[in-house]
């Protein structure tokens, strides 16, 4: 059975949780100042061409009107220049454009005014009074039609997309080998946390405070002071809750700087709250990808070959390219040949952007059907085909993979679903009238680690207060970061307030990538290091403690509230006497910003599987998901009831995008047609099943002193590919294209 | 227009605009931001608020109409600093992850409860279906609601 005693957390309630449940969790948009109006859009109705014309007189005399501004009139913030590293701390921008620039229209749903009024009601009314004439252009909608646009990014970020491993094509033509060869459809997915964003502008003079929905304070920070060419300090950015994001608030899109010019325009703060419906069109969304795999191997299900082709839009506006070959075959199995191919086609519609599992989500989903495929094609137990494939080493780097624990991923999550009882013949098992369908997938997501600070007031009363500019998305940050630095720190859970989401905090990285665990969680350790010594400091150099006169090198935390000697531990003093002999109330700490060092001898990844059960009525094929068993492999898994929440959220988007998420466009006009949440399906409460998760391995050391790996997003990789798996096994049909809605299953009554 | 509320328990005036929503007059005027704006179309159930012990969308509601009557918010679930019941089971089950649907999850819940639509799993969750949790919670939500029922039964 897993071991797992020495990866969990403690059980915790969040430290958030009160304020969430009575309501005084204050959101972004929240925090109204006085005298506070409100922005209501207008925008583009068509994907590309020119806005010829802007009639605002009408609007403008409406009541309560304060300003309107469009490319006439709107106040210019330069381009804030392009900062690509993924690693910056310069923050992100997807549509690279500002808004209300110029006359162009690259997108439907592009804003082209903005109505500031002094009530919603107002602004409303009048946005809906301005005349906007537009000189459409033919738009670019689909891969064929920007087929000589396309490009073949070499590197997405700092990592490599186009691979190329042995010889795929000449193995692929081995007529010795079983093969198979898909294509696999995903629609464009949009996030819709149910929070949607918003930013609220208030300008002092030359100081702008914004309140703004973001995973990334520093970020906005930065694009922001430059754009307005001010002193980055002058730009203050506040976010202590984050209503859901999954990667649509990571980068700055266009509601923020359009905000700020719309209190700059209107002379008062303007809050500027995204409609659902823009959500669909501004704040990016996950591309549609087209993803044909290739594989071969031997009658014993030993891979010879992969081959991972795929093809993605991005806007005219700005590059996104979604690697899902890179991400998911480029690391999953051990093969001698693999290449991955990666295209992506600008288009008229609004740009994508990282949605969770960037990559990874779509690349697993089309990976995992395929390995599925396989092992029908080799008459080969699912979970048999993968461990005889498992990859020890990184297979592009050829490194072995840190504390990597899959195979008992596999076995736990066989053993727990009873998997042994599944009849591999499709359409054989029942439930009454229902068919049952059993499907499992690989999960994998990389761990990333960037760069954060963090500062530490440790009081004379034995409290401490924590401070970086990170973010609570909901993932528990705020709860694992008190968790971390009491055991860091030495100081007990009750004692430590942990504070994020203000600017004015030390460096903290985008919430993105499941990286903040990891790399605030260093700087943690980092900064408990500098208060220890910082104490030591104060003690040797105080007659009257058991430390005087000792190397403050040599002294350590011994055990919480105290530091001592590294070699005779009973030398020791505490946190407490240290400072009120010294007469201090406090003692302030912050540690510095570091580039973090990247271990070239190892990779870091987790992985885990999904085990699904599907039940669905031959008659009316509606899909229903009955259980899940899912397994991680994912390192120390620092607060548990956040950590097993993460995985159950991303089961259930992956849910989602197996049965019901799909933003659809009109072919013709570009528009959206789906733009509000009865249109477009997220998994509800009667849709989700019961998920038993569990975490298996041991703590990842070799990767940062806290032994995490980060649980944001591994959650809702291979769980769609798991899904489509079980929906196979239980119909017989196998369905490529996402999401699989009752009509793709009319026939298999 | 003016019209008179009674929201947790205190009585409110205030002169509105006959077009703001009761979920505007909550979160703009009133500084209630507990009930949340998630979609301002119906869609998502983060503006549930109780009115006259009725579970509806404050979004979809305009002020005008409630004249009269009673409202319950997030904020007046509380008794002081006692934690409604169903409040301390959605901490104890962590029925919530970023929080912003968890204000309408709570009083749908209980609503749902003294409704008598909660006697089962799957009760429960058909009677929840009406507030969307993109995070994902809802396990944690239908345990957090048995476990409420079993406390106050």
């Amino acid at each position: 059975m897993a071991q797992t005693a020495n990866i969990l957390g403690p059980a915790r309630n969040r430290v958030d949780g009160r304020a969430k449940v009575t309501g005084a969790a204050k959101y972004s948009v929240e925090f109204t100042p006085p005298k506070c109006a409100y922005a209501w859009p207008v925008e583009s109705n068509i994907a590309k061409g020119k806005i010829a014309a802007v009639d605002a007189k009408e609007a403008q005399a409406a009541p309560g009107v304060l300003a309107i501004i469009s490319h006439l009139n709107a106040p210019k913030p330069k381009e804030p220049a392009a900062k690509k590293e993924r690693n910056s701390g310069h923050g992100i921008r997807n549509e690279e454009r500002l808004p209300f620039g110029d006359d162009e229209v690259h997108y439907a749903g592009q804003y082209v005014a903005l109505v500031v009024a002094q009530t919603i009601e107002q602004a409303r009314y009048a946005a809906g009074l301005v005349r906007v004439t537009f000189t459409p252009e033919e738009p670019l909608l689909t891969m064929k039609a920007a087929e000589d646009k396309a490009k073949k990014p070499e590197t997405n970020h700092d990592e490599h997309v186009q691979l190329k491993k042995g010889d795929v094509d000449a193995t692929l033509t081995d007529s010795g080998l079983t093969k198979i060869e898909q294509t696999y459809i995903t629609p464009t997915e949009t996030h819709n946390p149910i929070e949607m964003s918003g930013t609220i502008a208030a300008w002092d003079g030359d100081k702008l405070t914004l309140w703004d929905a973001t995973q990334f304070v520093k970020g906005v920070q930065s694009i922001v002071s430059r754009a307005w060419n001010l002193p980055t300090e002058n730009v203050r950015v506040i976010c202590p809750f984050v209503g859901g994001a999954f990667g649509c608030k990571g980068a700055v899109w266009p509601h923020v700087l359009a905000a700020s010019m719309a209190a700059k325009a209107a002379g008062v703060p303007v809050k500027f709250h995204v409609r659902r419906q823009d959500m669909f069109t501004s704040t990016g969304h996950r591309t549609p990808t087209e993803q044909t795999i290739a594989l071969a191997a031997t009658r014993d299900g030993k891979l010879r070959a992969m081959r991972h082709v795929t093809n993605t839009l991005t806007s005219t506006v700005g590059e996104f390219t979604e690697s899902c070959g890179a991400r998911s075959t480029g690391v999953m199995y051990d093969s001698p040949a693999i290449r991955v191919e990666e295209t992506v086609f600008p288009v008229n519609v609004s740009t994508p952007t990282f949605m969770r599992a960037p990559g990874e989500c779509p690349g697993t989903y089309a990976l995992e059907c395929a390995m599925d495929e396989l092992a029908v094609a080799l008459k080969m137990d699912p979970v048999q085909l993968r461990l005889a494939n498992h990859a020890d080493n990184h297979p592009i780097k050829n490194v072995p993979f840190s504390a990597k624990h899959l195979r008992e991923c596999y076995q736990v999550g066989a053993e727990k679903f009873g998997w042994a009882k599944r009849n591999a013949q499709p359409r054989s098992m029942r439930d009454g009238g229902l068919l049952v369908g059993w499907g499992m997938a690989t999960k994998t997501y990389p761990a990333h680690k960037m760069n954060a600070a963090a500062k530490v007031i440790l009081r004379a009363d034995g409290s401490a207060t924590v401070q970086c500019a990170t973010h609570d998305l909901g993932t528990g940050a705020y709860t694992a970061f008190t968790q971390i630095s009491s055991e860091q720190l030495g100081i007990p859970f009750e004692k430590v307030t942990f504070e994020l989401g203000k600017s004015d905090f030390p460096f903290g990285p985008v919430a993105g990538g499941s990286n903040s665990t990891a790399t605030v969680g260093t700087a943690l350790h980092e900064v408990a290091g500098l208060l220890h010594n910082a104490l030591a400091q104060l003690a040797v150099k105080d007659s009257k403690s058991p430390l005087y006169n000792e190397k403050a090198d040599d002294i350590t935390m011994v055990e919480p509230g105290r530091i001592g000697l590294k070699n005779a531990h009973a030398k020791s003093d505490s946190y407490i006497d240290i400072l009120r002999r010294a007469g201090r109330d406090s003692i302030e700490v912050q540690s510095e910003l570091k580039e973090p060092e990247e271990n070239k001898k190892q990779s870091f990844q987790s992985f885990g599987a999904d085990f699904v059960e599907v039940k669905i009525d031959p008659l009316l094929p509606r899909v229903q998901v009955t259980r899940v068993v899912s397994v991680i492999n994912c390192g120390r898994v620092v607060t548990f009831k956040p950590a097993r929440n993460q995985i159950i959220g991303g089961v259930n988007m992956g849910i989602g995008m197996a049965l019901m998420e799909a933003t659809e466009y009109d072919p013709q006009t570009g528009l959206p047609v789906i733009r509000n949440l009865a249109d477009y399906h997220v998994v509800t409460n009667a849709d989700a099943p019961v998920i038993d998760v569990t975490f298996v391995g041991e703590p990842d050391f070799a990767f940062n002193p806290i032994g995490c790996r980060g649980i944001g997003e591994i959650g809702i990789t291979g769980a769609a590919a798991a899904v489509a798996n079980a929906v196979y096994h239980a119909t017989g049909k196998r369905v490529r294209d996402l999401p699989i809605t009752p009509d793709k299953l009319l026939d298999i009554a | 227009m003016p019209v008179r509320l009674k929201i947790n328990g205190k009585d409110i005036s205030a002169d509105v605009d006959t077009r703001t929503t009761l979920l505007d007059l909550l979160r703009e005027r009133l500084q209630l931001t507990g009930s949340k704006k998630g979609c301002d179309h119906g869609q998502c159930g983060a503006c549930t608020v109780l009115v006259n012990g009725r579970r509806i969308n404050s979004c979809l509601s305009l002020a005008v109409v409630h004249d009269g009557e009673e409202i319950t918010t997030i904020e007046g679930l509380a008794n002081g600093e006692q934690l409604h019941p169903m409040q301390a089971a959605f901490v104890e089950h962590d029925g919530f992850q970023c929080g912003y649907c968890t204000p309408g999850q709570i009083c749908s819940a209980v609503a749902c409860v003294k409704e008598g639509h909660a006697k089962s799993d799957d009760e429960i969750r058909e009677w929840m279906s009406g507030n969307l949790c993109r995070c994902g919670a809802y396990p944690n939500i239908v345990d957090a609601i048995k476990d409420a029922v079993a406390k106050n039964a």
